[in-house]
């Protein structure tokens, strides 16, 4: 049993255990985009932040993959990390403005508007792969993956054409936290994702 | 006895404020099936995971039920988590509350609880009626063979032997040279590729571990993965039969001529085989060479850039060793020409002519002269030939078909032989259907035909190296044939579409069905199909199904109803409107079926039987069934009930079929809702021991092999091109249908009535009790008599009937 304190409470957590998943336990909540439980956590929003430490020393951490430790003091709604989660919203304001999850989860740290350049105010995608992982830990068929680097890098299939490995199953759909894979999924599997995208041919 | 453990997840803010889960816990706990309820923040979470261990262990729980998310996303962890402490994969059942309850109704958490407790409680139903079987290790007892005699049995073998596994290549030919001399007509143009091919071919020829014979043509195959017998006629000796533990088709396609069309006359007009040939005997021609890659006009445009290639092979030799040729090349303009921009340059350098025309006219062929329209100043004109070589025409042919029917590779008539059967997850299903090479099954160039040789040969590879490892096992859902009910009839052979039922051992009726579990994916609509319920899918049985229905039909509260939703379409679809918070009827009630073509008509009429007033299907739109065709298959079996519906004298509506998009969850929420209308206009089917009596005569016929079989007739077969509805004779058959229903239906319920009664019973009390016309019955009852069901006895002169 390792001890420790979350906000302020003492609790109990065990070796392999992460400071989300601890929280979590004991009905602290963090908020998360990029985190599913069914795939392994990567740490790409960064938005589930916690700062540990005490008044004298402290560091932001992503709580999703912080490994618990023995005496470790998190606080998960302190004034620093709620200054990081709205640097967080508003790069992903600027991101993605089209998303109505993001804009209600800015909204709710006070986050209006971006300072930041948006390149497609159409855009949904916060590029979290969480799609990407489902796709290869759950279904096991890694159908899609992100394309491009820097601001060109979005997800879909290989050459953006239909996918033959892709057993629409739309998993991706599920588990994505901002609604944007819904209108990428046909591109992905096709017409008749059941047969006809599988069918013979080039 | 089962035990069944039942946890309730939290999920933080998304479960709990909205289902009463103290509630929902006392609920459960007086299910006499449930042998523990627990609640958990996170079940999924590694705390959650670990007190699920816990709990399953203290406990002594041999299923569970988690009552959280997504079964589609999050189950597998489950599966993965709980194997350690002896849960495999069906004894783990995932409801998905959060989507199906909490986030789609305004019921307020006391009747959220209600509703997630028929929910479970159906669930638990289902498990507990599961007898769970172990898994099924796969051995390999044989070598592997490969056979069909394609170019790409060599890379195939190749790949085998060097990873250290003994192969048998079964050949038409006694010597690896003869093959190397034939392969033009198979793919011309690939001379430059020889060095390698022989060198390749000497490797495998050389190596202990491959073993040559020399064979007549393929004529049976049986057995499974891992042991097979392959018979090979042999003259007019007894065919030679030899065991393989895997095998691998390497099989060519056909090349053939132009024929009369495209003044094709195999001398000066003559088409790639012919012209490869005719390099290699006679040499290279001197003068005008004029290929013309006519494959858009002849029909076969999807081929054109293979002519390309072996044109342009052809005529890169033709001008390296003859600087009197002249070559030029015609094509199509829309032919995007497939060379690299280096063998751009070199023809150029070479001095070969490239040249488009319009493909608004067709080329005419005349003496000395290939008329064509130029692109570029839209005039004809005309390029002369003294040798005109034309695009082979490429096919299966029909030694290949006669083969791959052997081999139980199913392909549309005159397509090539790649068919990708399902879209369903890689664990469903062991491994591909065949492991096939060549140019049979889609025209390709030799270097892809061998390239598909080294990947059949490298999966082959894996198998066989986990099967020495004792590592390979059939997946757990899969079909089994129960027999001591099989009679042989093939009809689940017939609408199988995985190829997973196995080439029959013997020739000849009633040959008892076997499944190879390594090919099957657990489509499971042969299983609801099976006239005599001899194929189950085990760990996901329809018993259990049924066991579920009528686990929640019993459960309803009046104004309820309950539908069953598909993996990939319907529940897909809830799952995301769940997602979405898109609100729905709170009157329905979904079960999850990972097909919808599983749900067998008994499955159906059971939930009717206890009590359901309506059951909705969902399953995928048309023609987008991940399966054999199990949307297709359901849309027969809800009409079937549908006609026992009228039969009864119930409204053929209480049963619906909706076609559901996972990406389109709005489409979901209409279905719900437009069938939430109907139930309320309809209102409840009578709870009177009449009604039950119908209900039970309904529940009989669908079980009774001889509408089972009717119903099969007119399930669509793989090689059928329309969804159900545009069958030839669809009214006469249904009209039959419609009368062995009745019959069959009017049987049952007599059954029934004289199974109660102790006493030889007279017709007039019959039809009295039946509610029946007597002229209706008499028939009926005679062929009864006849088939010895029931015996005929006379009291004072008048025909009585009692059970036999």
């Amino acid at each position: 049993m390792i001890n420790m304190v979350i906000d302020g409470r003492q609790v109990q957590a065990q070796t392999g255990w992460t400071v989300l998943e601890t929280a979590r336990q004991n009905g602290i909540h963090i908020p998360t985009l990029c985190h599913h439980e069914a795939v392994e956590p990567s740490g790409a929003c960064r938005l589930c932040v916690v700062e540990i430490g005490d008044e004298t020393w402290s560091k932001i951490v992503i709580s999703c993959m912080y490994p618990v430790a023995e005496g470790l003091n998190v606080k998960t709604d302190s004034p620093r990390v709620k200054n990081v989660r709205r640097w967080i919203l508003e790069m992903l304001l600027a991101q993605c403005p089209a998303s109505p999850e993001i804009r209600a989860l800015a909204a709710e740290y006070g986050v209006q508007t971006t300072r930041f350049v948006n390149h497609d105010p159409n855009e949904q995608c916060i590029l979290c792969g969480l799609c990407v992982r489902v796709c290869k830990e759950v279904v096991g068929v890694s159908a899609i993956s992100t394309i491009g680097r820097g601001v060109h890098k979005k997800i879909g299939s290989p050459y953006g054409v239909v996918s033959d490995a892709c057993v629409a199953c739309g998993s991706c759909v599920t588990v994505c936290p901002t609604g944007a894979m819904s209108a990428r999924l046909d591109a992905i599997r096709g017409v008749h994702a059941g047969r006809e995208a599988g069918k013979g041919g080039k | 006895m089962s035990r069944v453990g039942v946890f309730l997840c939290e999920c933080g803010r998304r479960i709990a404020p909205q289902v009463d889960l103290k509630q929902l816990g006392e609920l459960l706990s007086q299910n006499p099936l449930v042998a523990h309820v627990q609640v958990e923040p996170f079940s999924c979470l590694s705390p959650g995971l670990g007190a699920l261990k816990a709990a399953v262990e203290e406990h002594k729980l041999d299923r569970i039920v988690v009552a959280g998310c997504e079964a589609r996303v999050i189950l597998k962890k489950f599966e993965q988590a709980l194997e350690p402490v002896g849960l495999d994969q069906g004894q783990i059942d995932v409801i998905n509350l959060r989507g199906h309850v909490a986030a789609v109704n305004d019921l307020g958490p006391e009747q959220a609880a209600v509703k997630a407790s028929k929910l479970i409680g159906a669930s638990v139903a289902g498990l507990d009626a599961l007898t769970p079987t172990a898994k099924e290790k796969v051995e390999m007892q044989g070598p592997v063979m490969i056979l069909g005699g394609g170019i790409a049995t060599y890379a195939a073998a190749q790949e085998l032997l060097r990873r250290g596994i003994a192969t048998i290549i079964a050949m038409y030919t006694d010597e690896y040279q003869d093959e190397l001399r034939m392969i033009h007509e198979h793919y011309p143009g690939e001379r430059h590729y020889y060095d390698r091919l022989e060198a390749m071919m000497q490797e495998v020829e050389e190596s202990p571990l491959v073993k040559r014979i020399s064979v007549g043509e393929l004529v049976g195959l049986t057995g499974r993965t891992g042991n097979y017998s392959v018979s090979f006629k042999m003259g007019d000796e007894i065919p030679r039969i030899i065991q393989a533990g895997a095998i691998i088709a390497c099989l060519d396609g056909q090349m053939l001529n132009q024929g009369n069309n495209f003044g094709h006359d195999g001398r000066n007009v003559i088409c790639h085989t012919e012209a490869e040939e005719m390099i290699w005997t006679l040499g290279v021609p001197t003068g005008k060479v004029v290929f013309w890659l006519n494959d858009y006009e002849s029909g076969q445009e999807d081929f054109a850039y293979l002519s390309a290639r072996s044109a342009w092979s052809m005529a890169r030799y033709m001008r390296e060793h003859e600087p009197r040729c002249q070559v030029t090349i015609m094509y199509n303009q829309k032919l995007s020409i497939p060379l690299s921009a280096g063998e751009r340059k070199l023809g150029r350098e070479l001095g070969i002519n490239w040249v488009a025309y319009d493909s608004e006219l067709r080329p005419t062929v005349q003496a000395g002269f290939l008329n064509y329209l130029s692109p570029e100043d839209h005039t004809e004109y005309e390029m002369p030939w003294d040798k005109l070589i034309l695009s082979p025409r490429r096919s299966v042919g029909l030694e290949t078909n006669r083969v791959a029917k052997v081999l139980g590779i199913k392909h549309k008539e005159g397509e090539f032989l790649e068919v990708k059967h399902s879209k369903v997850r890689p664990e469903m299903v062991g491994r591909d259907e065949t492991f096939l090479a060549g140019s049979a099954r889609y025209p390709c160039d030799l270097h892809e035909a061998l390239r598909q040789g080294r990947r059949a040969g490298t999966r082959t590879a894996e198998m066989v190296a986990k099967a020495e490892a004792g590592e390979l096992y059939a997946p757990r859902m899969v079909c089994v044939v129960d027999p001591s009910r099989c009679v042989g009839c093939g009809l689940c052979n017939e609408i199988c579409d995985c190829g997973g039922i196995e080439p029959p051992a013997k020739l000849g009726p009633s040959v008892i069905r076997h499944v190879d579990p390594m090919v099957c994916t657990g489509g499971g609509t042969c299983a609801a199909a099976c006239p005599y319920h001899a194929l189950t899918i085990q760990n996901n049985t329809t018993a259990q199904r049924e066991a579920r229905a009528a686990a929640l039909a019993r459960s309803l509260a009046p104004g309820e109803f309950m539908g069953w939703g598909c993996g990939w379409g319907g529940l897909a679809a809830a799952d995301n409107a769940g997602i979405k918070g898109l609100k729905s009827d709170p009157r329905m009630h979904l079960l999850r079926v990972s097909c919808i073509g599983q749900l067998d008509p008994s499955v159906m009429a059971r939930a009717f039987l206890e009590g359901a007033p309506g059951v909705l299907l969902l399953g995928c739109p048309p023609e987008d069934c991940h399966h054999s065709y199990g949307v297709d298959h359901t849309w027969s079996r809800v009409t079937l009930i549908r006609k026992l519906l009228s039969v009864c004298g119930l409204d053929r509506r209480r049963i619906a079929m909706a076609h559901v998009d996972l990406n389109n969850p709005q489409q979901y929420i209409q279905a719900v809702n437009s069938f939430a209308e109907l139930m309320a206009k309809l209102g409840p089917i009578p709870d009177d021991p009449e009604t039950k009596a119908k209900l039970q005569g309904m529940y009989d016929t669908v079980n009774n092999d001889r509408v089972r079989w009717v119903l099969g007739a007119s399930l669509r077969r793989p090689w059928e091109e329309v969804y159900p509805g545009d069958q030839r004779h669809a009214l006469a058959y249904d009209q039959d249908m419609v009368a062995v229903v009745r019959e069959e239906y009017t049987k049952a319920r007599l059954v029934s009535t004289l199974k109660a009664q102790p006493q030889p019973i007279g017709i007039g009390e019959l039809a009295a009790l039946l509610k029946e016309d007597e002229a209706r019955l008499v028939p009926n009852l005679r062929e009864m008599v006849s088939e010895g069901v029931i015996s005929r006895v006379h009291k004072d002169g008048v025909a009585h009937y009692i059970m036999r």
